[in-house]
């Protein structure tokens, strides 16, 4: 019963961001600059154009209705119009979305072994050589821009040794397999600047349940090292790490938004750098919103994830 | 108990500034050399790069790496180690500016709506939980494109994005701190002298979030040149022929096949700056857990 | 200690152990050795950072990573703990020694249910085979530690038990395997008074029937009066003395030893023998010989230089003092009482009239308010202290956070010298806040600890008095002098500071203000024995410099006798007992009162053989207004009625006012308590009584 309170009260406060955000939004780009016609249409705005743009966007109504009227549309799937292309937004994101959703897979798979498995060899060789070594390669990555980093695969993997494409262009002709080597250079990129935040983070709370009473404790009731560490560390160390990765599933939507230009992945992130070359309003509009929209859902799973999982949230 | 019998303590008021060093972590102490060199390259980058900011035709266009030309030559026939080095000033001085501005909005917005606390606390809080919620990357380039025009790739504009940016997330934590803070019972015992809000802020809850801040500043700072690059990198930065980094890997990307250190160079100084902030913030950060244990850090 | 094999189960020898610091490495143990019998309870007690937990772990064989063995053996049945392998050690550990650690709270993995943390040792060490046979045993086991409905209780996480069913759970784990030496780490330290009753009656109980061997480390001399066939005493990483309990009580040899007992605040007049420890353990500042030697009163020139080492003094007593011989036996100091209310005839200071305190917890907005006071009325007169007492979460904090302004009161009133004080600080004027200050129990969180002491001190100061320049160093001077602080303190910072000498800047702090009225928090309760009776010396003397009027709260009743006019008894927010000092601890009392007085730890009291009354371990109840709070956890209860109605106001004809459905005759008759030390029985016979 106070499971579901408590659940429900996050899913409340999300979805109110949410809506904080959308208002931001569309406050940001449509009432802070003033005269949206000439800002998108720039130096060739004639009378005319402008007028016409003006009808097209509605800039005539009152703010408050044309916000009521967005996010009316955004709330039932109606994401407007494209107006470079005149193609229902919905039909562009489509693809593009699929192409990321696939791509944040595939990294992800990628990086729960990145972030593990180093940090569980730290922890347990606590201030030994190993430790110092991955300690000192975790903080160069770390320090890698995730567009060097990228830059560094393809030079590795394309230029000196050409195994994978340097452009990683597919469409919906594509064969699984070249979906495969297009993916793979961005999804590691992505996959490595996510793991790195997350072995430092893991390491530390490794370390401090190892130093802790209970972990003391189980082994004093004579449990091996390996229980010890799988049972009763562990675990405990995760529950921390669950909001870090989180903050990767946030990293994620802007991490794309570089390393799909970087690879020319027809991606999420590479249309949102599109629209706002193209000054796109409607298309920057929805893409922003659903950006927002994945990180809040992120954030949620993750408090909802640490609830489950720690059952002294639970009574809190 | 007399006078007498009061234990004899090493009286030290307050660590020196050689002590302070003798005790740093060495991860600080390579970070500080590392961010000295680039603060040399900054100063002194004018007299110290072989050629100009954009002297064109110093080598053969697209050559690799040599002696004269460690990173190449672009296109145009300029050495990009040069560029490199002339950048240094620019990349330190937008990256502090903006995360400084940052950090000092967002601690004054954090703690004032942590001690305040009821409705005012829970809309800042609202707020700043929502332009969290847009991945920094996506708000950067969406505060660019609000800008317009006029601003586009001006210094300033990078400089109140990186602080646009840091604001809220230093709010946040200056916010938990101030809470954390507002709890114990020092400031308890200022609030029973009747002392306004203010005061209490500025003798209890500043001295006692200072460490944190700091901490904060040096972590944000450290990303400050890969947000700066990010943006140059994807056009909505700097402009071209401003030598920063970012901006120049974006420009060399087309000839990666050829000269792949073109791309690779800025990149890499880039990278060491970052590598020289995080060192340094690393240990900055063990070093006032240590000293200050009471707070946390 | 050499000679033929040794029947003894436990024997340490030369045990010497080094922790890596800061600064190089830190001695914290050093050549200790001792033994323990099949079936013998050895009590290991000295101040905090003496190495007493540290030694006890070398007994489960454990060392954090930044310790280092320097010498010694450990033998638990002839091997030698210290040279074993992880495996080898594994085999032993939970199995035939048992650790039950100090704090069951940490002590207990997060997330795992309770009931299988239990079946994991058993299924470690083989003595249950499959899930449902070890959670068999797990549910037998529990039961035999008292934990109600077993196997509605394994099933839960450890944050939903209560302190005491924590430990019980620990004690559980800890018996799981039958082990042959069980070692105790402090192991009621975080629980009530009432609990850690509870629990030490259990251990005494499982001690009786298991016949094992324990050690038992903690800081209280008193409680091992109860548990201990022997004590050993431990100063600065050394043994100093070995002495079966009685005769370590009776006939205390070390000065250290000596010390401690007499630190040991009484509940009794005249029973305070010699005099507390002064000073503080500096670890850093040790002479080469004995330890002891900086604090101590009968010290010589030599003692400095010449390693002590333990020699025996009588059959089966130990010391580690040169001089034993030459010091005479301690001699009984009778202790004046504190006096009885002073003119009772005046205007009261401070009067509280049905005064009611409701919280609404924080961060949850389906929270119902909870009540922590309800309907108190009492008053305190000028230069008197009134001492409020009661269990954690009895609403003693309230009462002074209501007195202070913190938290508005929701209904009924607070009188300052016959005016009415305005609920909120905000709105009561300068002159008020300024006569009427704190003192909170952790002197950590209440000095910032940015500013220095001389700042800390300045504030009021400028707040109250706008002083400035000379007169503001001449009033800080003026305070830490008061306080028993050089000069040179104000230059510090409050981590600069031992635990006591940063309590003594924050009653500085209240004192400086020049208050009527000085609300005492649990002050003492964060600090160790000895600068307990350091810091209660103190307050005792400011109290009459300073003509202050108190409210002092604790929980402990033999600080309270030390020091209070007058006291209140609180249970659950309500008043239970109100009267002069020496009328509360005489017959008849409060049900509530009587188990409080029988659950304080004090050494030559429970050496006595007094008995206590076992609490039923009922679940508590919502306190409703129309039953006694007390209705529930009450040994006396007089039947349905206590569930009913409030119970009555009964003068007790000596001052003190009793809220009991009982009889006054019936009260006293129950009453076991006596204010005058008994011939010491035998303790036999008071377990016998006090099983359950």
């Amino acid at each position: 019963m106070t499971l579901i309170r408590l659940i429900g009260g996050r899913v409340l406060i999300s979805l109110l961001t949410l809506l904080i955000v959308s208002a931001l939004i569309f406050w940001i780009l449509e009432v802070l600059p003033g005269d949206v016609a000439s800002r998108i249409l720039g130096r060739d705005a004639t009378p005319e154009t402008l007028a016409l743009l003006r009808a097209q966007l509605h800039l005539e109504d009152p703010a408050l209705t044309r916000y009521l009227r967005w996010l009316g549309g955004m709330a039932t799937g109606d994401f407007g119009t494209a107006l470079t292309s005149s193609r229902p937004i919905v039909t562009i994101l489509e693809p593009r979305i699929f192409n990321t959703v696939l791509l944040a897979g595939y990294a992800f798979l990628l990086y729960l072994p990145l972030a593990l498995i180093p940090a569980l060899i730290q922890a347990v060789r606590r201030d030994r050589p190993a430790d110092h070594a991955l300690s000192a390669v975790t903080l160069v990555l770390l320090s890698m821009p995730d567009f060097l980093i990228a830059t560094l695969l393809l030079v590795t993997f394309v230029v000196a040794v050409p195994l994978l494409p340097a452009i990683s262009l597919v469409d919906q002709s594509s064969t699984a397999l070249e979906y495969f080597r297009a993916m793979t250079l961005p999804a590691v990129t992505l996959a490595i600047v996510m793991a790195v935040y997350a072995v430092r983070m893991l390491r530390d709370n490794l370390i401090e349940v190892l130093g802790s009473d209970y972990v003391r404790m189980a082994e004093l009731k004579g449990l091996s090292r390996r229980k010890v560490l799988l049972r009763h560390a562990l675990p405990n160390a995760l529950v921390p790490t669950l909001n870090v990765t989180a903050l990767n599933l946030a990293y994620l939507i802007g991490g794309v938004v570089v390393v799909e230009k970087v690879f020319s992945y027809p991606g999420f992130g590479s249309l949102l750098v599109d629209s706002l070359q193209l000054r796109d309003l409607p298309l920057i509009e929805a893409t922003v919103l659903i950006a927002a929209a994945v990180y809040i859902a992120a954030n949620l799973l993750a408090d909802i994830g640490a609830i489950l999982l720690n059952p002294r949230l639970r009574a809190a | 108990m007399t006078l007498s019998a009061a234990p004899r303590l090493v009286r030290a008021p307050l660590p020196s500034w050689r002590r302070l060093i003798r005790r740093s972590p060495l991860s600080l102490r390579i970070g500080a050399v590392i961010l000295a060199l680039h603060a040399m390259l900054a100063v002194l980058g004018p007299w110290l790069a072989p050629y100009g900011i954009s002297q064109m035709g110093t080598g053969i266009p697209l050559s690799g790496m040599s002696w004269a030309h460690p990173f190449g030559v672009d296109q145009l026939g300029r050495d990009i180690f040069s560029r490199v080095i002339h950048g240094s000033h620019i990349v330190l001085l937008l990256s502090l500016t903006g995360t400084g501005l940052g950090v000092i909005i967002g601690s004054v917005i954090g703690l004032l709506s942590g001690y305040v606390g009821g409705w005012i606390d829970n809309i800042v809080q609202r707020l700043l939980e929502a332009i969290i919620s847009i991945p920094f990357l996506v708000l950067a380039l969406l505060a660019i494109a609000a800008a317009g025009p006029q601003l586009a790739g001006s210094p300033t504009l990078v400089i109140l994005v990186v602080a646009l940016v840091y604001a809220p997330r230093v709010a946040r934590m200056a916010r938990a701190a101030a809470i954390e803070i507002a709890t114990r019972d020092f400031v308890t015992v200022a609030r029973l002298r009747g002392e306004r809000a203010w005061s209490v802020m500025r003798r209890e809850i500043l001295p006692n979030a200072s460490s944190v801040l700091l901490v904060e500043f040096a972590l944000r700072a450290g990303y400050a040149p890969v947000l700066i690059g990010s943006l140059g990198f994807l056009g909505f930065g700097m402009r071209p022929p401003t030598p920063e980094w970012g901006l120049m890997m974006a420009e060399n990307r087309a000839l990666i096949i050829i000269t792949p250190i073109t791309v690779i160079g800025p990149g890499l100084a880039l990278a060491s700056l970052v590598v020289g902030l995080n060192l340094f913030t690393d240990g900055l950060a063990r070093l006032i857990g240590r000293t200050a244990p009471r707070n946390p850090a | 200690m050499s000679g033929p094999p040794a029947p003894n189960f436990v024997e340490v020898r030369d045990l010497s152990l080094a922790y890596l610091h800061e600064d190089g490495w830190l001695q914290v143990l050093s050549g200790v050795s001792f033994s323990i019998a099949p079936g013998e309870v050895l009590g290991l007690v000295g101040e905090s950072g003496c190495g007493k937990s540290t030694l006890a772990y070398q007994l489960l064989g454990y060392r954090p990573p930044t310790a280092k063995l320097l010498s010694g053996q450990v033998r638990l049945g002839g091997a030698d703990l210290l040279a074993m392998s992880r495996a080898e050690l594994d085999r032993r550990r939970g199995n035939r020694v048992a650790l039950i650690p100090q704090n069951p709270a940490s002590a207990l993995s997060p997330g795992m249910r309770v009931g299988r943390q239990v079946a994991e040792v058993l299924t470690a060490h083989r003595r249950a085979v499959g899930r449902s046979a070890a959670m068999a045993q797990v549910v037998q086991l529990f039961e035999a530690v008292g934990l109600p409905d077993p196997p509605r209780i394994l099933r839960r996480y450890p944050h939903e038990l209560s302190g005491g069913q924590q430990q019980r759970v620990a004690i559980a784990m800890a018996l799981a395997c039958g082990p042959d030496l069980l070692v105790l780490d402090e192991p009621t330290t975080g629980l009530d008074v009432t609990t850690q009753q509870q629990i030490i009656a259990l251990l005494t109980e499982l001690r009786r029937r298991k016949r094992m061997a324990m050690l038992y480390v903690t800081h209280d001399l008193g409680l091992l009066a109860q548990i201990a066939d022997r004590v050993g005493v431990m100063y600065a990483g050394q043994m100093v003395e070995v002495a079966p309990t009685r005769v370590l009580f009776l006939q205390p040899r070390h000065p250290y030893t000596r010390g401690l007992i007499a630190s040991i605040p009484q509940l009794r007049p005249g029973e305070r023998v010699g005099k507390p420890l002064r000073g503080l353990l500096q670890r850093d500042e040790l002479p080469p010989g004995c330890p002891f030697q900086p604090r101590c009163d009968f010290a010589e020139a030599a003692c400095a230089a010449e390693l002590q080492v333990l020699e025996e003094a009588a059959p089966g007593h130990e010391v580690a003092c040169r001089r034993w011989r030459a010091l005479a036996s301690p001699v009984a100091i009778p202790l004046p009482i504190a006096g009885e209310a002073v003119q009772a005839a005046q205007m009261p200071l401070l009067a509280l009239e049905g005064l009611a305190v409701t919280y609404v917890s924080a961060g949850s907005m389906f929270a119902k308010p909870v009540s922590a006071v309800r309907d108190l009325t009492l008053a305190i007169e000028r230069g008197e202290t009134l001492a409020l007492v009661g269990e954690s979460g009895s609403g003693k904090s309230t009462v002074a956070r209501a007195i202070s302004g913190l938290l508005a009161p929701s209904s009924g009133q607070i009188l300052f010298k016959g005016e009415r004080l305005a609920g909120r600080l905000r709105q009561r004027p300068r002159a008020l806040r300024r006569t009427i200050q704190y003192v909170f129990q952790n002197p950590d969180a209440s000095l910032n600890p940015r500013m220095r002491v001389g700042a800390i001190l300045a504030r009021p100061l400028e707040v109250f008095f706008e002083a400035r320049g000379a007169d503001l160093r001449g009033r800080i001077d003026g305070a830490l002098q008061d306080v028993r602080l050089d000069e040179s303190y104000a230059q510090r910072f409050p981590d600069q500071l031992s635990g006591g000498e940063r309590q003594r800047v924050a009653i500085a702090r209240a004192v400086i203000a020049e208050p009527e009225l000085l609300l005492c928090d649990e002050v003492l309760s964060a600090l160790d024995v000895s600068v307990q009776a350091n810091i209660l010396d103190l307050l005792k003397r400011l109290r009459a410099e300073h003509h202050l009027s108190m409210l002092f709260i604790s929980h402990d009743l033999a600080v309270v006798r030390e020091v209070a006019d007058r006291i209140a008894v609180l249970f659950r927010g309500e008043l239970c007992q109100i009267g002069p000092a020496r009328a509360v601890f005489q017959a008849p009392m409060h049900p509530y009162t009587h188990a409080l007085l029988m659950a304080a730890p004090s050494g030559p009291a429970a050496l006595a053989g007094l008995v206590r009354a076992p609490e039923p371990a009922a679940a508590p109840k919502a306190p409703s207004d129309a039953a006694c709070p007390y209705a529930g956890r009450c040994a006396w209860q007089a039947g349905e009625i206590c569930e009913r109605e409030p119970p009555p106001w009964l003068d007790a004809g000596n001052g003190s006012h009793i809220r009991c459905h009982l009889s006054l005759a019936e009260l006293e008759a129950r009453a076991l308590w006596r204010a005058e030390p008994q011939p010491a029985g035998p303790p036999a016979a008071a377990e016998e009584r006090a099983a359950p």
